[in-house]
């Protein structure tokens, strides 16, 4: 059921340890400087997010999380998409903590180093019509395939993979040693893997079958997730176009003064309104059994919130003017963010598709 | 459709709205708001009949001076029903305007004499605010207002007037002092339609109706009783509006309701599979369920005690921009089906009022502050530019 809470304690908590956590790391220069680490080295923050409980956050208390909805979140995942960090918050707690919670039978006992820190696990598939597919040979399992783009992949210590098996979904734990991971470094900076599988074998215990709904719910937090740290970014690319439309001198007064500027500004306020609802609106549907719904609205928030973005980003270099084509400002690292996170589980394209059959279209 | 509101609460008032209309609505009048046709003064005055029968007239009222004491939710869902099952949207100028102001601002024999006839439907109001020189810069409007024995005496002109020809009372701002500053020397007055000195004209509409008319006062007495509030505070009152049930003014129910009139045009015309056709139907549910859930959001913060002003001008823009490219889709899915003219006599369901439906609704982002003023509001009041 839908009603957008005034965000309580717990969520508030949260959102302000992120957002000193933001104020301490993650300065443009600090920032600078990690990105410019190898691949293969983990970010230095990852044992503190685990510690502040960013981790366990989304997990249920019988799995050993914090119990919390999506949608108290929100507010945290916010800060850390407009803070730019680097460590796979997302990709862990959202998406493969969120998927394990639901897919094993038993999943504290192989969600507690996950959770502590200790451990990066990570969900790895196939491209689109390209999954990686199992086979049965003798006692155990051989895997083929790739995935193309695992986010964070390189630091990964374990990842699940999903396959097909028998026509069907499964996942299977496959330790990265045992894989050929090839770092690759996309245009925000970010660390992500190819992952190619090929002649990988598994053991029949580390296979998890029955999961297509866990699956399904797993992308679809992990969607919030991005959906999330997007509606952070597009709130910091509108405050500091909003700032800067008001300092920047042109022709003898602020260029904010100028209707045309005005008016675009009024626009991005509003994308920004309607990307902050849809991000929250994303979040509320995870709560609830009914998938269908669930699905609806979170592809929904997935085509809108791309579609915003992409005029946000936009309008906020053109009324930068030059400066905001620099790699200078955060501008710039925002808008190539942005672009990642346009582009990850799912993108609009995929996600109108899949709203058009959820609504009979 | 996609409703957002369905909690078990939300689907039994829901169900409470569906009885009473199924069985309270004329079929006539239903089919009528069904196939987007022009409605008559008969077509609203039956229905405002029954809803005041039920106590549902004025849905933002509160309890004591007749409304249905509704929750904001409830008002919410309320509105997107009654669009929904194709009952006629009853005009604001008396439920959404004069009504809270006389209850803000009027006398306590102001409120008396007219609260209770706005509700029953005995009163119909007109708004006498544009001029022809005062639109989106309605602070320049020019009628005056000169003193008198026990009252003033209005000459000037109004333009604009929504269902004048059905009025028997109009609202009206008129300057009462020019020598100060233009929003400070306007005042709101009460005028009454039969006076002696006010006339009517039509304005034919592209569209084929005479929704709106020019209004001109000559010499046309107003006793001071019918005066708003106080002398020069007309300016303030009319803005007062501005925070009055704006949180519906997404028009959600009316976005819904065109949607699913573009669906039902798509599969009669046999393309709503097509790619271009299936995209656009879907990205415009998209963007109503955005519209909704940015007022739910807003409505939530109310509710928590946080002051809504200026930003539910993003769900007005928003609304209206959704509602005329609903028209422009059914124009595409119409195709040369559109064009027969209403009266024509070769019209065909369901693409008879299309073409009437793309002109009338041009207004929409005209009226009650442009969506260029709008934007100018947001940029001013709530960004601080």
């Amino acid at each position: 059921m839908i009603r957008f809470d005034i965000p309580d304690d717990e969520t508030l908590l949260l959102r302000d340890t992120a957002e000193r956590f933001v104020a301490d790391h993650y300065g443009l220069a600090q920032r600078n400087v990690m990105l410019e680490q190898p691949p293969e080295q983990v970010p230095p923050h990852w044992g503190e997010m685990a510690e502040l409980g960013w981790l366990a956050a989304a997990v249920p208390e019988t799995a050993g999380g914090l119990g919390l909805s999506a949608a108290q979140l929100v507010p945290m995942l916010e800060v850390l998409g407009r803070g730019l960090v680097l460590e796979p918050v997302g990709p862990v707690a959202m998406k493969c903590a969120a998927t394990l919670a639901r897919a094993l039978p038993d999943a504290g006992a192989e969600l507690e180093p996950i959770l502590s820190g200790e451990r990066i696990a990570l969900v790895a598939e196939g491209a689109p019509g390209a999954p990686v597919s199992a086979v049965k040979t003798g006692g155990a399992l051989v895997l083929s395939g790739v995935a193309p783009l695992v986010m964070a992949g390189p630091w990964a210590q374990v990842f699940w993979v999903v396959a097909e098996l028998d026509g069907a979904p499964v996942l299977m734990r496959i330790p990265a040693e045992a894989a050929d991971v090839t770092p690759v470094r996309l245009v925000d900076g970010q660390v992500a893997a190819r992952v190619c599988f090929d002649g990988v074998r598994c053991a029949q215990e580390d296979v998890v079958t029955g999961c297509a709904e866990a699956l399904a719910y797993g992308r679809d937090m992990a969607l919030v997730g991005v959906l999330a740290e997007m509606s952070g970014l597009v709130d910091a690319l509108h405050g500091a176009t909003l700032d800067y439309v008001k300092l920047r001198e042109q022709f003898g007064r602020a260029i904010g003064r100028f209707q045309v500027v005005q008016h675009r500004m009024s626009e991005m306020f509003i994308r920004r309104e309607e990307v902050h609802s849809m991000a929250r609106l994303a979040a509320e549907a995870m709560e609830g059994d009914d998938a269908a719904f669930r699905g609806k609205l979170v592809s929904a928030a997935r085509v809108k919130i791309a579609k915003d973005a992409r005029v946000v980003m936009r309008d906020a270099v053109q009324l930068h003017g030059g400066i905001g084509v620099t790699d200078e400002l955060a501008v710039g690292h925002m808008l190539k963010r942005l672009l990642v996170l346009s582009q990850v589980e799912g993108g609009r394209a995929s996600h109108l598709k899949r709203f058009r059959a959820l609504i009979g279209l | 459709m996609t409703d957002l509101l369905n909690s078990p609460e939300d689907m039994a008032f829901r169900k409470e709205i569906r009885d009473f209309v199924a069985a309270e609505l004329d079929p006539d009048t239903r089919a009528k708001v069904a196939r987007g046709a022009p409605l008559v003064r008969d077509d609203f005055m039956m229905w405002h009949r029954s809803l005041y029968q039920k106590g549902w007239a004025a849905p933002g009222w509160p309890k004591e001076h007749g409304g249905p004491g509704w929750s904001a939710r409830q008002r919410l869902i309320a509105d997107e029903e009654l669009f929904r099952l194709h009952t006629p949207p009853l005009p604001g100028f008396g439920f959404k305007m004069i009504g809270p102001i006389l209850m803000r601002f009027g006398s306590t024999a102001q409120q008396q004499r007219f609260l209770p006839r706005i509700l029953s439907g005995e009163d119909w109001w007109c708004q006498g605010f544009s001029e022809t020189g005062a639109g989106s810069d309605l602070a320049a409007l020019r009628t005056r207002a000169e003193r008198t024995k026990g009252g003033w005496l209005i000459s000037g002109s109004k333009t604009w007037t929504t269902y004048a020809q059905y009025a028997n009372w109009i609202f009206c701002l008129v300057r009462t002092d020019p020598d100060v500053k233009k929003q400070e020397g306007i005042s709101m007055m009460l005028v009454d339609m039969s006076a002696p000195g006010l006339t009517r004209r039509g304005i034919r509409l592209m569209d084929g109706t005479e929704e709106v008319n020019e209004i001109f006062l000559d010499q046309v007495f107003v006793p001071d009783d019918m005066v708003v509030g106080e002398i020069n505070m007309g300016w303030t009152y009319a803005k007062a509006l501005l925070e009055h049930e704006r949180l519906g003014i997404g028009g959600i129910g009316r976005s819904k309701h065109l949607l699913e009139r573009a669906r039902e045009m798509a599969r009669a015309a046999g393309c709503e599979a097509e790619p271009e056709i299936a995209d656009a139907l879907a990205e415009f549910e998209i963007d109503i369920m955005a519209i909704e859930a940015t007022t739910l959001r807003l409505m939530a913060a109310a509710e928590a005690g946080v002051r809504i002003g200026a930003e539910t001008s993003l769900l007005k823009i928003r609304g209206t921009e959704t509602q005329q490219g609903l028209t422009e889709l059914m124009l595409d899915i119409a195709g040369p089906s559109a064009l027969p003219a209403r009266d024509s006599g070769a019209t065909e369901e369901p693409f008879e009022n299309v073409a009437f439906q793309f002109m009338n609704w041009r207004k929409l982002s005209i009226y009650g502050g442009s969506n260029e003023i709008q934007r100018s509001i947001l940029a001013s009041q709530v960004l601080g530019l």
